[in-house]
């Protein structure tokens, strides 16, 4: 299949790959760019382990065709702190017990910063809402919701 | 329990940073130069023979490095007990169910793998198949397993106590047939391998598995390599919940083509694959007869349930003992008698899934008792506190309850989900739920069982810890290393987590049966302890003191109530390393070889130690148009003995609870009438997502176990024991109708409600 | 049987509608235009669906945007996703039934890139911002190289998958009246759980009412996922003209709206279940758009 030249900014920074054009962005990432902090499972967006933003919007990156990601911002987990500066996000991620096996945490997390990005004062029926594309087995969400909601309050604080 | 100061503290875990910075790697992110990938091809259909496979095509596609069947393994069956070797790598003769790996495909890239399984030709014949128990136990039903003779793979009959008396000494009795469906696992992360052989021929295994022990042995076993051949080091795993103990397909395959290609082989499934078939939970029948007096005092219970596990034994046979073994606890039992069955079908193996077959067995008896307090007008509480069993009891089947803070939970739970407010009045279509359960703190399933842990002192005073097993989510790492960090007076963040290699680490017998924090505990503090005591010795000479007159805290080692007459921690560890050329290594092991490795079948000993308990209030509603139920919230009171860390056994219970909540509401896996999955895509299969759980809230009730590490029992699995019966009986709270099979659908509460309006 | 890796197929990003319709004529039969691709990429996974050649539409400009006028019509571009609507003010304010839809649609990561074109044109039977659009009186814009056309929501769907769509057509836009003054709806989906599912249910109605806002002068009735394709039932709809509002009369356009369905049994839910929950979903929908009247 022939290959096609494309750019992508991820985490910032502008990569130029040769790809074939079936190839979807969480395959990139993994792949091409080496980024495995976002996962891959039922790959038909059920799950939300795969989410990452585009343009501060969360996306199933198994259904985006990395052709379709040119031209776009794409934030993955491995952008979201800064050297050892954890985002506030995960900081209360940590401090609440949101994290057990952590195969979901980067998708939830993803989906957290886009949605506190738009709500920052959010209710906690608001945060499952936001939530519920991703499928956690192990915390029974709760943890994740407080995370969330306290995360929020943190971020309030800064700004 | 005393003032600790690193243990009962909710310290961050030791993997969270890695974990919530993307950086864990799990083994579908692993590679190796010159990797090959592998894919699995599968059966369409649920029992055939298979006739001939056909590779020839497919190995001539360019890029195509190695192709394998069941043949090119040694045709060595394996399985969990001696007398229950039913299980080969691949399958060889014939499938057994639907999605069952045929052959298997290395290849240059993941396309091409996909490609050549394409070129594959597989004549089957096809098979009768066998779905339900009673399909299993016809007469003239087909075998399912070609290793037995029978379908029935494994029974469990006992009989404790007098039940005969029991029974005359009862005011009332009450018979019911209960029943629960398939269901996954679950777990997020799909099965995944990546093994390689090194250039002296030993395997090396990193796959998403739960206990090394297990997985290695059965390889060895069925590849026919030495136990020295095969060394398993343990990446992250995402979930497993005892769905990831065995071998797969993935695993042999994986290492096969490894061996046959002299290449690194990785295989990584998609999540379908693994709702088709992979390890799923048991469906359920069973039928309980429970004899009270007046006051609501159990009398004797008499329990018969079949077990339909699929085409291999696995766990089974300790699943159908468990489920008998475990009635006997939390309610004080008199008399017992027990049958049960295990039989083979053609629906995907069951292994066992988080709270094994107590979730069942408590579904059933707790769903009973309830209708009995109805009966009898006794409050749901109190019927409960009245059975609950105490500190030093002994269960008719010989199990021993040495700490019991059951009255407590009970207490706890009630007053949290406001249950004497509910009695008085609450909103229609409301209802609260109890249900109480009690879960080991790791069995004793044979001589072998056993856990170790290894701590290596390193030159700037740090520890790294390695210990046999796995962290899957639970906290294992973090709660091990909070124990040494306290029995060593060094601060948390001094302990540092090593990695879980087999060749370094030692046996433990697996991640599994809430033993881990007991079992590999206790070897933490034994290790801690022996390292303790070496670096006594070196301090005591520095201070010319009684080595046994040393305490251990805040990184120093000093003379008992003397604080000023000690050293620095770093100073006896540079003693020994730089003045004596000593290591300093911490071994510990513990078993409980104090309790009894109990005969499945006929089930007399006691099981375990610390056996925790749970009280479970669930407050729901019941939309009675659409038949729906929303879960509210949920109130545990739970008995672990010390928490170690408070917060992730916060997280154990919610997390045990909504997914239990899955298999009482939402989730089936369903098969045509030839045995094919009908759902196997999460599409399809309803996990509960963040809108389905409800809201939790968990009371510790803190007793001491005397064999516990710091007094502490395991904690991960009560939860999901007791959020069954919670549910069924919160919806008969609520609308009046009890469901007694699995899963408690709309449609079932609606034919219900219709069925009781016509009364 | 189990999902793969994306299939071959050459890629084409058009930038404009006649660029898009001249690849589709050129590769005729064996093109497929796309969106969000949230359907078309997982049926392509599976090797259900094997284009040659896919045309994204994602670079065309004239196929984006919400625009409206009070006075005449809402347009809303093929391209919008459902995460767009779920975020607009004006569809919550003034087009609530449609609003209604995509909350409950999929998750949040497929909101982003599912578009309302895509979710017609996928044409299933349970789609949800099918049966909003028909009670909207909504039509949608075919373009082709052979000219427009118009066909109402209503008359769109063929059957499970199939619309009046040609291959060598492109639906660009959605247009929908604007809603009359004294005028409200709801959307209700029954689901097995609380997110993230296809509906096993789906009631859209849309009232109208008289200046005291109690008789109801005007009703449409759409339901989705109990027949071949989301339809409206003119006979429920009946039941409801001229009428004070109230639970009877909601339940019993209800009956009616049950009996004028052909729901199927499937793992979802079964058939009688189903017609059992249009009547109390259209009761429900119906007492929600009152209600909202005010």
């Amino acid at each position: 299949m022939k290959q096609e030249e494309i750019l992508l900014k991820v985490n910032g920074t502008n990569y130029r790959l040769s790809i074939e054009p079936r190839r979807t962005l969480v395959e990139v990432l993994r792949e091409n760019l080496g980024l495995t902090g976002t996962k891959k499972s039922c790959n038909e967006g059920d799950c939300g382990a795969c989410t990452v933003l585009m343009d501060g919007r969360p996306v199933a990156s198994c259904l985006v065709l990395a052709m379709d990601a040119q031209g776009r911002e794409i934030l993955t987990i491995e952008g979201l702190s800064e050297g050892q500066k954890l985002h506030p996000i995960q900081e209360a991620f940590l401090k609440h017990g949101a994290i057990q096996c952590g195969f979901c945490t980067p998708g939830m997390v993803m989906s957290a910063k886009a949605f506190l990005d738009q709500n920052p004062e959010p209710t906690t029926v608001e945060i499952r809402k936001a939530i519920s594309g991703n499928l956690c087995r192990c915390t029974g969400y709760q943890h994740i919701v407080d995370s969330i909601m306290a995360a929020s309050k943190m971020m309030q604080k800064k700004s | 329990m005393g003032e600790y100061s690193v243990v009962g503290k909710s310290v961050e875990r030791t993997d969270g940073r890695v974990k919530v910075t993307g950086k864990a790697k799990y083994a579908g992110d692993l590679v190796a130069p010159g990797m090959l990938h592998g894919k699995l091809l599968r059966s369409p259909l649920a029992h055939a023979k298979i006739l001939n496979v056909d590779t020839n095509r497919a190995k001539a596609l360019p890029g195509v490095i190695g192709v394998i069947t069941g043949k090119d393994f040694p045709g060595i069956p394996y399985g969990t007990r001696p007398d229950t070797r039913d299980q080969l790598p691949m399958p060889i003769t014939k499938v057994h169910h639907f999605g069952e790996g045929v052959a298997a495909v290395a290849a240059m890239d993941e396309d091409t793998a996909e490609e050549a399984l394409d070129l594959i030709k597989v004549d089957y014949e096809e098979l009768p198949v066998v779905l339900t128990a009673e399909d299993a136990l016809k007469p003239d039903a087909p075998l399912v397993n070609e290793f037995s003779k029978s379908n029935l793979a494994y029974f469990s009959d006992f009989n404790f106590g007098d039940i005969e008396k029991g029974f005359k000494e009862a005011d009332y009795i009450r018979e019911e047939k209960f029943s629960s469906q398939r269901v996954t696992v679950g777990f997020i992360e799909p099965h995944a391998c990546l093994a390689e052989v090194d250039p002296t021929g030993r395997v090396l295994l990193q796959g998403s598995k739960q206990s090394p022990y297990i997985t290695w042995r059965h390889m060895c076993r069925a590849l026919d390599i030495p136990l020295s051949g095969m060394r398993i080091v343990n990446p992250f795993v995402g979930g497993a919940f005892s769905g990831k103990h065995d071998p797969f397909d993935v695993d042999f395959a994986a290492a096969k083509l490894a061996q046959i290609t002299g290449r690194p082989v990785k295989i990584v499934l998609n999540y379908d694959e693994v709702l088709a078939a992979y390890r799923q939970r048991n469906a359920m029948d069973a039928r309980l007869k429970i004899g009270v007096r007046k006051n609501g005092a159990i009398t004797a219970l008499r329990a018969e349930c079949i077990l339909e596990g699929g085409p291999i034994c696995g766990i089974g046979p300790f699943n159908v003992y468990y489920f008998g073994a475990f009635l006997n606890i939390p309610y004080k039992i008199p008399a017992i008698e027990y049958h049960g069955k295990l039989v083979y079908s053609n629906r995907a193996p069951c292994g066992t899934v988080r709270g094994q077959e107590i979730t069942l067995a408590q579904f059933a008896l707790d769903s009973l008792l309830h209708m009995v307090a109805e009966d009898l007008h006794i409050d749901q509480v109190e019927i409960r506190t009245i059975n609950a069993v105490t500190d030093h009891w002994r269960t008719a089947n010989g199990m021993m309850v040495d700490v019991s803070g059951l009255p407590k939970c009970i207490e706890k739970s009630a007053e949290k989900i406001k249950w004497q407010e509910s009695r008085k009045g609450r909103p229609k279509g409301r209802g609260i739920g109890f249900s109480c359960a009690s879960h080991p703190s790791g069995p004793r399933l044979g001589g072998h069982f056993g856990s170790s842990v290894i701590l290596k002192l390193v030159e700037d005073g740090k520890v790294v810890l390695t210990h046999g097993g796995t962290e899957i989510g639970q906290g294992a790492n973090t709660v091990f290393c909070q124990m040494a960090a306290e029995v060593l007076g060094l601060p948390f963040e001094d302990i540092i987590q090593g990695v879980s290699d087999s060749d370094t680490a030692i046996l433990d017998s697996g991640m599994f049966g809430d033993r881990c924090t007991y079992w590999d505990g206790n070897a933490t503090i034994l290790a801690a302890k022996d390292l303790k005591r070496q670096l006594a010795e070196i301090a005591a000479k520095e201070l010319k003191a009684d080595p046994e007159e040393l305490e251990f805290k805040s990184k120093r080692i000093f003379t008992k109530g003397n604080p000023e007459k000690g050293i620095d921690f770093l100073l006896a560890v540079r003693r020994a390393y730089y003045d004596q050329g000593t290591p300093l290594y911490g071994r510990g092991y513990w078993a409980a070889t104090d309790i009894d490795i109990v005969d499945w079948k006929t089930g007399k000993g006691n099981l375990a130690h610390g056996l925790d308990f749970i009280a479970t209030a669930i407050e729901l509603e019941v939309d009675k148009e659409t038949g729906k139920v929303t879960l509210i919230k949920a109130a545990h009171g739970d008995d672990a003995g010390q928490p170690i860390n408070p917060l992730l056994l916060e997280g154990q219970v919610n997390g045990g609870s909504t997914h239990l909540a899955g298999q009482a509401l939402l989730e089936e896996s369903l098969y045509d009438e030839k045995g094919r999955a009908l759902n196997f895509t999460w599409r399809d299969y309803k996990q509960p997502t963040s809108m389905d759980a409800p809201e939790y809230v968990v009371e510790h009730v803190h007793t001491h176990d005397p064999y516990g590490p710091f007094g502490a029992k395991g904690a991960g699995e009560a939860s999901s024991c007791s959020t069954m019966a919670a549910i069924a009986n919160g919806v008969c709270d609520a609308v009046g109708v009890r469901i007694k099979d699995l899963p408690i659908t709309p449609e079932k509460i609606l034919k219900a409600l219709k069925e009781k309006e016509a009364k | 049987m189990f999902i793969k890796r994306l299939p071959k197929f050459e890629y084409h990003a058009p930038t404009s509608l006649p660029e898009a319709l001249d690849l589709l004529a050129k590769y005729d039969g064996k093109a497929r235009v796309f969106a969000g691709g949230t359907d078309l990429l997982v049926s392509m996974k599976k090797r259900e669906i094997l284009p040659e050649h896919l045309i994204s539409l994602k670079g065309i400009a004239e196929l984006k945007g919400v625009h409206y006028d009070e006075k005449v019509e809402m347009r809303i571009g093929a391209l919008v996703t459902l995460g767009e609507i779920e975020h607009s003010k004006i569809i919550q304010d003034d087009f609530c039934v449609l609003w209604d839809a995509v909350q409950v649609m999929a998750s949040p990561q497929i909101r982003s890139l599912g578009t309302i074109g895509g979710n017609l044109c996928s044409a299933a039977p349970s789609a949800d911002t099918a049966p909003p659009l028909i009670v909207l009186d909504a039509s949608v814009e075919i373009i082709s190289t052979k000219g427009k056309r118009k066909v109402l929501v209503e008359n769109f769907f063929k059957g499970p998958g199939e619309s009046v769509l040609n291959p060598d057509e492109i639906l660009t836009h959605i247009f929908i009246p604007y809603p009359l003054k004294k005028s409200s709806g709801a959307y209700f989906k029954l689901m097995r759980r609380a997110a993230m599912d296809l509906a096993q249910v789906g009631v859209a109605v849309c009232l109208s009412f008289d200046s005291e806002k109690r008789v109801c002068r005007g009703a449409r009735i759409a339901l989705g996922a109990v027949g071949s394709t989301p339809i409206r039932v003119s006979k429920a709809e009946q039941i409801l003209l001229n009428k004070e509002m109230s639970e009877t009369v909601g339940k019993e356009a209800g009956k009616i709206a049950a009996q004028e369905a052909s729901p199927r049994s499937s793992i979802r839910a079964s058939k009688e279940y189903r017609r059992e929950m249009i009547e109390v979903l259209t009761k429900r929908a119906v007492m929600a758009a009152y209600r909202r009247m005010g």
